[in-house]
């Protein structure tokens, strides 16, 4: 079902549910991108930032370590974290910029969760020369700070949300409404694999690279162990990371493909944002039908997780129909479990997992005790965890965290009070 | 004086308030309501509508009990006597509220509420689930949505399925903010009103000065956002305040 670029439906998800003002842009961005994905040159020019810029290939780490304490299946990870600016984002942040600069746009708008695609977007924007307008949500904004820091100095401007959760999913409505009134010189960069046909096709094609390379590195390195790969795991908001990481090998048997959804405090409503294994419903909302989570009613109801990226009620199209399909397995990791292996990478193997691919890295913990030691694993660590850091230092960080805090407020004040006599 | 299809949010600023925000749009000589269902992420609605549909969920509306609200609705406006008949209600929501309840089933309850009509912004009519079918077998009708914007083929497309009434948002963006009105944005409605299909134009009306220039080239003029920020003027205040106030923001429009 992804052997075509452009698919529009997959089975009964997707599709293009907009008020009529929308269909003309998304009918030009569709023509365009066919377009472009058919155009050896503007593969060409996606490649030359991929290699000097995003920094591509992101290398496959051998988690031997961790491994051997496990004393199950091998555990690999795809350190996509280390490309520029921190996440997998940029790869469809540089695509859907470079597809915006051929249409002649002048504008870039974004929305953005944890604010990984909105640093993505921005980047990239400095880069062409685009102005660039990112919609975030207040409560975002607070746990996200340095984020916001590191968008504005590229330039970007942060227009905060106010209304409704004010999370990612209000981002996505008020970035919808920009583009409503804006379109003729602006195109939305969607940051997920979801939203109104063609942005579930075209993230997933501009994230399919993230697969690719895993394809290649697993020959590489995994095989050269005498390692048969297992399962690949990656963490599931939107679904962005996922689908590119699992693309090239949706249309074979295997190795199993598991999206792992924020299972957050628990399963009551408002409690965490697990769409599949029954808790979300088939729906209707913010231009595309898949699994929501809403009230009887409708309504879309509120989420929780600790990452602001797995925060979010919809699951793309693609996945919900690969879960409904049984190609794609899911499987949830609370708050609690996306903190344990964090912890755990950082000890064993010096690196850092962003909070959302922690979830993906919590699952690959508990079915590596599961298997035997021929077997092998690989993990998507879609994200690093620098951005974190305000947040998984008070969880962990204990006292002496916040008497640094207390010293920086300090400082800073005794700064202002001297600079300002 | 001129038809309207006067807006309204149904709950806001709360159930009582809001059936007298009936009244106040009846008593204002509304030709049309249109009532809408509030839904948790509007996106086709600016900061005035989703405010309104934020407050109006807050005060406890669910499906069941704004159908109850049209019904009480719908028994106003079959009471009043007047040169145009009662006022027509159009209920107004977004694909998620219509989808969770079953198409069917929620256009079978809202015409039997009272409600001759849907208008449904993110159902389009080539991918509408089913909607406009069964609003006929229940015999109303689905008043589909374009802009002035859209391309001929797609106008024709829409066209063809020969709809009672289209419903022609006048401008790029959101509900809410004001529309200069062309001759290219006329002349697409009088090529719609030519085919014999009644044309509502709406979309940041707020002025007589807008609704007198539109008023030659559609059937009815279609007031949102103008009306409920007269609501949101004295939301906090007793019903009948908000009757009158209502009433007296409609009348400056019809004139």
């Amino acid at each position: 079902m992804a052997d075509k670029v452009y698919n529009d439906y997959f089975g009964e998800f997707g599709g293009r549910y907009v008020a009529e003002v929308l269909r003309t842009p998304l009918d030009e961005l569709e023509a365009a991108f066919k377009d472009a994905m058919a155009d050896p040159g503007f593969h060409a020019e996606v490649d030359a930032i991929a290699d000097t810029f995003v920094g591509r290939p992101t290398p496959m780490l051998y988690a031997r370590n961790s491994s051997d304490e496990l004393g199950g299946a091998r555990i690999f990870v795809k350190l996509e974290g280390l490309a520029n600016t921190g996440a997998h984002k940029i790869n469809n942040a540089v695509g859907q910029a470079l597809l915006a600069k051929r249409m002649g746009k002048t504008r870039i708008i974004a929305e953005t969760g944890a604010g990984q695609h909105g640093v993505a977007t921005a980047a990239v924007c400095a880069k062409l020369g685009i102005e660039c307008v990112v919609y975030m949500g207040e409560v975002d904004i607070a746990r996200q700070r340095p984020n916001v820091f590191f968008m504005e100095l590229f330039g970007a401007t942060v227009a905060p949300v106010s209304s409704g959760q004010r999370t990612l999913k209000d981002a996505v409505n008020e970035a919808l409404r920009d583009w409503a009134a804006s379109f003729a010189d602006t195109h939305y960069v969607i940051g997920s694999a979801l939203g109104p046909s063609p942005y579930p096709d075209m993230v997933r094609e501009f994230q399919s690279v993230v697969g690719r390379e895993t394809q290649e590195q697993i020959e590489q390195y995994v095989a050269a162990e005498g390692l048969s790969v297992e399962a690949l795991v990656a963490c599931v908001g939107g679904g962005s990371n996922a689908i590119g990481f699992f693309a090239p090998f949706l249309d074979q048997a295997s190795p199993r493909l598991i999206g792992v959804e924020a299972g957050g405090r628990g399963t009551e409503p408002g409690q965490h944002a697990a769409r599949m294994k029954g808790l979300g419903r088939t729906g209707i909302v913010q231009g595309y039908k898949s699994l929501f989570l809403l009230s009887d009613d409708g309504q879309v109801q509120d989420t929780h997780s600790l990452s602001a990226g797995l925060d979010y009620p919809g699951i793309g199209p693609q996945l919900a129909a690969l879960g409904v399909s049984g190609r794609v397995e899911f499987a949830r990791a609370t708050d609690a479990d996306a903190l344990d292996a964090l912890r755990f990478f950082a000890r064993n193997e010096g690196v850092v997992f962003a909070l959302e691919s922690a979830h993906g890295a919590a699952e690959a913990i508990r079915i590596a005790r599961e298997l035997p030691r021929d077997r092998a694993i690989v993990v998507n660590m879609s994200g690093r965890g620098d951005k974190d850091l305000f947040i998984t230092a008070r969880e962990l960080g204990g006292p002496r965290w916040k008497s640094f805090l207390q010293s920086e407020v300090d400082r800073f004040d005794a700064d202002a009070n001297g600079g300002g006599e | 004086m001129s038809r309207i299809m006067a807006h309204m949010v149904a709950y806001y600023p709360d159930r009582k308030r809001s059936l007298a925000v009936a009244e106040g749009l009846i008593d204002g000589g509304a030709s049309y309501l249109e009532i809408q269902f509030p839904f948790s992420d509007p996106t086709a609605d600016g900061p005035a509508i989703q405010e309104a549909s934020e407050r109006a969920l807050d005060a406890g509306f669910t499906v069941q009990s704004g159908f109850d609200l049209v019904r009480e609705i719908a028994a106003l406006t079959g009471s009043r006597c007047g040169p145009d008949g009662a006022p027509p209600i159009f209920l107004m929501t977004y694909a998620s509220l219509v989808y969770a309840r079953g198409v069917d089933r929620f256009i079978a309850d809202g015409v039997d509420a009272g409600a001759a009509g849907f208008i449904l912004p993110d159902l389009p009519f080539d991918h509408d689930e089913g909607a406009a079918a069964a609003a006929s077998r229940h015999g109303a009708s689905v008043m589909p949505v374009t802009v002035t914007s859209a391309p001929a083929a797609r106008l024709d497309g829409l066209l063809a399925t020969d709809p009672e009434y289209v419903y022609v948002a006048l401008r790029r963006g959101i509900t809410g903010s004001r529309t200069d009105l062309d001759d290219a944005t006329l002349g697409v409605l009088d090529r719609i009103r030519a085919t014999g299909t009644k044309v509502m134009a709406g979309f940041g009306v707020s002025d007589r000065a807008q609704v007198v220039a539109l008023e030659a080239h559609a059937h009815a003029v279609v007031v949102g956002s103008a009306l409920v920020r007269a609501v949101a003027a004295v939301a906090d205040g007793p019903a009948d305040a908000i009757r009158a106030a209502v009433a007296n923001r409609l009348r400056e429009l019809t004139g």
